[in-house]
């Protein structure tokens, strides 16, 4: 399906009444490209904010205006709140899109952006907090009347959490309260490592977010992830884009995302779906959001998280349903309602997104480094690359190691299944080692196939992660080429006299 | 053999020479007819042993990027005399390398100070997670080479120690 | 250029009959090389291995290029010598391809005798030392010796071609600005340090290389010092004290690959431009070689024949072809490179020798390098011969060849007697190289004529004395006079005593002369210039 080019029309007629013209794009990488690109559509001028590292990017080739910002690491630059708003301010910004990560779900700076005037694209500081706190957010969804998993809170008693953690029972998970993307968090399936395992967390938790606060909860053996895409106006009115499935994760990191999910049938989906919509309807939630829930062998399925921001993986619901998220974000940010009744929203094919990472699966997926000396991105029907990286770039260990997501529709499962193969293999990029050939393994194994796999799939399933042996065939090209593209190998060759050349190993 | 590539953990020995009608490879026992051709963004035709292979290929320095049956690989070649010269020079545990990209968190000693084996030297942070990297042998460190906050590439010197004095 | 028209036919009779007598040949001629090459002592390997050495011939494939070719010389050398227990006579010497530079290799091979040098050690050595200064080809030694073998000093020590000559030629080499590499994989002890020593550049392997005077166990008996061998002559002693050794290395592996990277800065040298064009392959199969030799070495065949298997597209561009038919000259391609070929095709006459010695000067007049095809029974004899003056005619063919300079390159494919092998460039003519055919025999004379001739000698001293003898006692004079005359006639007694640069199978004959004629065009060629030709 492709994007609604009615509905841009229409929208991209009515941006002049809006109360902004131009949108700051507070992210890098492919996101920022992302967002650019909805913007630029809708004839709204596009800034970017780059750190020095970042001066090559796509992003930055793409923007409108571009304005560099400093920090003490790259990474510090982005979450450099006071920075970014004055570069809005400089830039004559009247909105800004935070994309994912970095301050997306930061309510001070929600809070700092909306005080100077300029739109904040995303949902109001309160949402930012209730959701961004999981043990605020699990029990308004628990009160609310939405299942969540038996848990026990830090912050309710701190002298008896150890105790009430115990409780709750093995398997568990410990998780920083302030945490997302899975840092920190750690499983505990033998209780006697129960109290090392929290200070292990706390301190993890206090570095990387300043905050040592947990919670525990009930750990659902291999669970699946499954996410419900929201869209709420702020005025009561809120839609679900059908659900994401996420199992397929490394280190609780996803790697590949689909919809619809092989998982559910039509019951379950809108049992799902409707659930997600609910919660979000209960606090009149505004912006584009994500509902995940932790979904049993048994169907049963708990509240997990709510992210209120553009999730990584948002593309495939784009490409089933023909809806462009970033352009229904803008419309709520300047005002506007909800066009769509429930039923206006329908889902048709099926898409998968394959992170590309840049890092070896075989080392237990360490991040890679290295220059982009050759980036060809793979092309063809159905095929959709967001891509931050450019030919002639360098990947760093400043940000995270995701490269680019390559997003692969199909009529049906196995027909995307299928054209993802095509384009992994297609697609090249040299100089970094990239999960591109991992990524081919994993869709040909069998669970995989049958839609079988949950978030624990891979660490069950190492073999797929390991380099397979090279066949002698491969291999004698890889030697072949590498000598003759090595110059002190050509130079000895080239330099033996033509005749003695043509004798080859002759002896007598 | 002199001449070797490095791919992963590997070394593997090949030679190139040229023969009447072209280049050969030597793997092993076998010698392999092979030429290349190469086009512009890195796309080249291998042929080898009569077959012909679209790929793509680049090269920096001593590494040499290869796209071909739909997977990217990487091979470092190690001159002769380098490779020759470390094979039994070997002082590897003079140095500390990096086992993964990532930044320094903190670091526990300074230049000059004598540590013993096992012990913490510094704390890394890569993947989302914090690594200590100790001292391989008792020694006394030479230079570190990485503040904190710093960050760094896979098999990066971390720091080094002073060459051990044979009794 | 015409191609020759063969008249072979190689489906007869006699063509199967002779391709299976000379096939047989070549195979036992690469059997003897084979166990000259490999065949050694339990014990010699063993010593090696302890040594962590590696065999002179794995020395020698890791120091060439790869997928390049190697002309060995003299691979039989003292095979018929010291009851064959010097196979090789103890070296390897040979031109191959290092980092792209035709080279000279000279290596001793330790697993003879430890690499001692014998009388024929030292002749192969000085044999290869100077094709490298006739060729300005640079020389890579691979030291590893155990000094001279001290039971035959006084056959290899002090004469004018004896070992001293060894060292008088790497400085001539070096005078000429031929460079010089030694790899210093053992012990190189009182003259064997001279080789290091007279060369450009060394290395020297860290714990089997040293170099000395005298080693420790003479030093001792001298003056009483006590040394280790690394403290007397070794690596590090040299590389950082004594600066008689260049570069260290920790192995031979990498003690080999520093030595082609050292070849690899050597300056290439400017060719000599003779006449050239692309090589093409022989129409004829060099095999049918083997179909076209006869057994027997007094029959008679056609040398053109033996051409059109070894030069370029079988062409030939024949001088006179209707007079003095018993010698073939004229014009072809080898690998690309022009060559004037002498060969013969009987007996020489007066004609002949003109033809040969007139031929020579154009091909010295056009600068074209003279490949010499021998198969001679020698100069025509009788009354009317000598009354035309074939001695005078003879040594003006003499004469073309010995102040040809031109490079000649000679090839002895079957039967070479009386003065013809001088008329045809024999060894003592200075052809840049010579190689034998298996089957080829050197003399003065036929064998049976020998051996009658100097059987008659006896009978006639003891018929003087009033003897008569039965005709077994005739025979007991005669056969071994027969038998030495063929053994010492024989090509491996030719090659054994280097006579030769070695015997080749004939179907390498093409690639030993192309490998040659390259080699020879790294020195410039003079003006011609002669002596008197009788006239």
């Amino acid at each position: 399906m492709t994007v609604d080019q009615q509905r841009l029309g229409e929208v991209r007629a009515r941006v002049a009444h809006w109360p902004f013209a131009s949108v700051l794009v507070a992210n890098r990488g492919e996101i920022a490209v992302r967002v650019l690109r909805t913007v630029q559509a809708l004839g709204l001028k596009g800034i970017v904010v780059y750190h020095a590292a970042d001066r090559g990017s796509p992003a930055v080739r793409m923007a409108d205006a571009a304005v560099e910002i400093t920090g003490a690491t790259p990474v510090a630059a982005y979450l450099d709140a006071k920075q970014i708003i004055a570069a809005a301010k400089s830039s004559g910004a009247g909105a800004i899109h935070p994309g994912y990560g970095f301050l997306s779900e930061n309510k001070a700076f929600c809070e700092a952006v909306e005080a100077t005037g300029i739109r904040f694209i995303g949902p109001t500081p309160e949402q930012i907090d209730l959701m961004g706190d999981k043990v605020r957010a699990r029990n308004f969804v628990e009160k609310a009347g939405f299942p969540v998993a038996p848990s026990a809170i830090e912050d309710d008693d701190p002298a008896s959490f150890v105790e009430r953690a115990r409780k709750v029972g093995a398997p568990l998970l410990i998780k920083p309260s302030a945490g997302g993307g899975g840092k920190g968090m750690r499983i505990v399936r033998d209780l006697k490592l129960l109290e090392s395992e929290i200070e292990r967390a706390r301190s993890e938790g206090q570095r990387y977010f300043g905050d040592g606060r947990l919670y525990v909860e009930r750990y659902v053996e291999s669970p699946r992830h499954i996410e419900v895409q929201v869209l709420g106006d702020g005025r009561g009115k809120v839609v679900h884009v059908f659900e994401r499935e996420c199992s397929v994760q490394r280190r609780f990191q996803k790697i590949v995302e689909e919809t619809p999910s092989p998982a559910l049938d039509d019951t379950q989906r809108r049992e799902i779906c409707e659930t997600a919509a609910g919660i979000a309807r209960s606090c009149s939630y505004r912006n584009a959001g994500t509902v995940e829930f932790i979904f049993g062998q048994n169907g049963e399925f708990y509240f997990l998280e709510m992210n209120t921001r553009l999730q990584v993986e948002h593309p495939v619901t784009e490409q089933i349903t023909g809806l462009d998220l970033v352009l229904e974000q803008l419309c709520v940010a300047a005002g506007e309602k909800l066009p769509y009744q429930q039923t206006d929203i329908r889902a048709q094919g099926h898409s998968i997104e394959f992170r590309i990472y840049a890092e070896d699966p075989a080392r237990g997926y360490t991040p890679t480094t290295g220059p982009v000396l050759v980036w060809q991105p793979a092309q063809g029907e159905g095929v959709r690359m967001d891509a931050g990286i450019v030919q002639g770039g360098e990947v760093t260990a400043n940000f995270d190691p995701m490269l680019a997501k390559l997003i692969v529709t199909g009529s049906d499962r196995n027909d995307a299944i299928a054209r993802a193969d095509r384009a992994l293999r297609d697609t090249v990029l040299l100089g970094c080692k990239t999960n591109t050939a991992f990524l081919r393994r994993l869709i040909a194994h069998p669970a995989f196939v049958a839609g079988d796999v949950h978030t624990g799939f891979l660490d069950a399933n190492p073999q797929i992660a390991a380099d397979p042996p090279l066949t002698q065939a491969t291999l004698d090209k890889l030697l072949a080429v590498s000598s003759l593209m090595t110059r002190p190998m050509r130079d000895v060759a080239d330099s033996v006299p033509d005749m003695h050349a043509a004798m080859d190993g002759w002896r007598n | 053999m002199h001449h070797a590539f490095k791919l992963e953990e590997n070394e593997i020995n090949v030679e190139l020479s040229r023969a009447r009608d072209g280049y050969r490879v030597h793997i092993g026992e076998r010698v392999l007819p092979a030429d290349l051709r190469t086009g512009a963004d890195g796309r080249a035709w291998l042929t080898i042993d009569g077959t012909h292979h679209e790929i793509v290929v680049a090269a920096r320095g001593d590494d040499v990027f290869v796209h071909v049956d739909g997977a990217a690989y990487q091979l470092r070649y190690q001159h002769p005399l380098d490779r020759l010269a470390a094979s039994l020079h070997g002082a590897a545990e003079d140095s500390v390398r990096a086992p993964m990209p990532g930044s320094i968190v903190a670091v526990h000693i300074k230049t000059g100070e004598s540590v013993t084996k096992g012990q913490v030297l510094l704390v890394m942070e890569s993947m989302k997670m914090e690594t200590t990297v100790t001292a391989p042998r008792d020694g006394v460190i030479q230079a570190v080479q990485y503040d904190k906050g710093q960050t760094f590439d896979r098999d990066a010197l971390l720091l080094s120690f002073e060459p051990e004095v044979k009794a | 250029m015409k191609r020759i028209e063969s008249r072979l036919n190689t489906s007869s009779a006699e063509f199967q009959a002779n391709a299976a007598h000379n096939r047989g040949l070549a195979e036992a001629f690469k059997a003897k090389q084979h166990k000259a090459r490999f065949d050694r002592p339990e014990r010699d390997i063993e010593r090696l291995e302890n040594q962590n050495k590696m065999y002179v011939r794995e020395r020698i494939q890791q120091l060439l290029d790869p997928g390049t070719p190697f002309l060995e010389l003299s691979s039989l050398a003292a095979n018929e010598a010291y009851d064959g227990e010097v196979p090789g006579a103890g070296c390897v010497t040979g031109i191959g391809i290092v980092s792209g530079r035709e080279v000279v290799i000279n290596a001793g091979d330790a697993s003879v005798k430890g690499g001692a040098w014998y009388p024929l050690t030292v002749k192969k050595t000085i044999r290869a030392l100077d094709i490298a200064i006739e060729n300005r080809l640079p020389v890579v030694h691979l030291c590893d010796s155990a000094g001279g073998f001290l039971p035959l000093q006084a056959d290899l020590f002090a004469d004018k071609y004896y070992a001293g000559r060894i060292f008088r030629n790497q400085c001539i080499l070096s005078k000429m600005g031929v460079q010089q590499v030694a790899v210093v994989l053992g012990h190189c002890t009182a003259g064997g340090a001279y080789v290091p020593g007279l060369s450009d550049y060394n290395v020297i392997v860290r714990g089997t290389g040293a170099i000395f005077l005298a080693g420790p166990p003479l030093v001792k008996a001298a003056t009483g010092e006590e040394n280790t061998v690394d403290e007397l002559g070794g690596c590090d002693m040299h590389t950082s004290v004594s600066g008689v050794a260049d570069y260290p290395a920790s192995s031979e592996e990498e003690a080999i690959a520093i030595a082609r990277d050292i070849v690899g800065q050597f300056k290439r040298p400017e060719k000599t431009r003779t006449e050239w064009q692309p090589p093409e392959d022989p129409y004829y199969d060099p095999s049918e070689l083997y179909g076209v030799l006869p057994q027997d070495i007094k029959q008679q065949f056609d040398m053109h024949e033996v051409i059109a298997r070894i030069v370029d597209g079988s062409r030939f561009h024949e001088y006179q072809p209707s007079y003095g038919k018993t010698l073939i000259c004229g014009y072809a391609h080898i690998w690309g490179y022009k060559v004037g070929i002498l060969a013969n095709n009987g007996v020489l006459f007066n004609d002949s020798a003109l033809k040969g010695a007139h031929f020579i000067e154009l091909c010295n007049q056009n600068r074209t390098p003279i490949v010499f095809l021998q198969n001679i029974t020698g100069f025509m004899v009788g009354r009317e011969y000598e009354r035309r003056g074939i001695t005078k005619d003879g040594a003006k063919m003499i004469m073309a060849v010995s102040c040809s300079e031109v490079p000649k390159f000679t090839v002895m494919c079957h039967g070479s007697f009386g003065a013809g092998n001088y008329g045809m460039s024999g060894r003592a003519f200075d052809s840049r190289f010579l190689f034998s055919w298996p089957q080829s025999q050197i003399s003065v004379m036929g064998a049976e004529q020998a051996a009658n001739t100097l059987a008659d000698v006896k009978i006639r001293q003891l018929q003087r004395q009033g003897k008569k003898l039965s005709q077994a006692e005739i025979d007991a004079i005669r056969d071994p006079v027969l038998g030495e005359f063929k053994r010492k006639q024989s090509a491996y007694w030719s090659t054994s005593e280097i006579w030769d640069d070695g015997i080749l199978d004939p179907v390498d004959t093409r690639n030993a002369l192309g490998i040659s004629i390259s080699a020879a065009l790294n020195t410039p060629i003079a003006d011609p210039r002669y002596g008197i030709f009788r006239m």
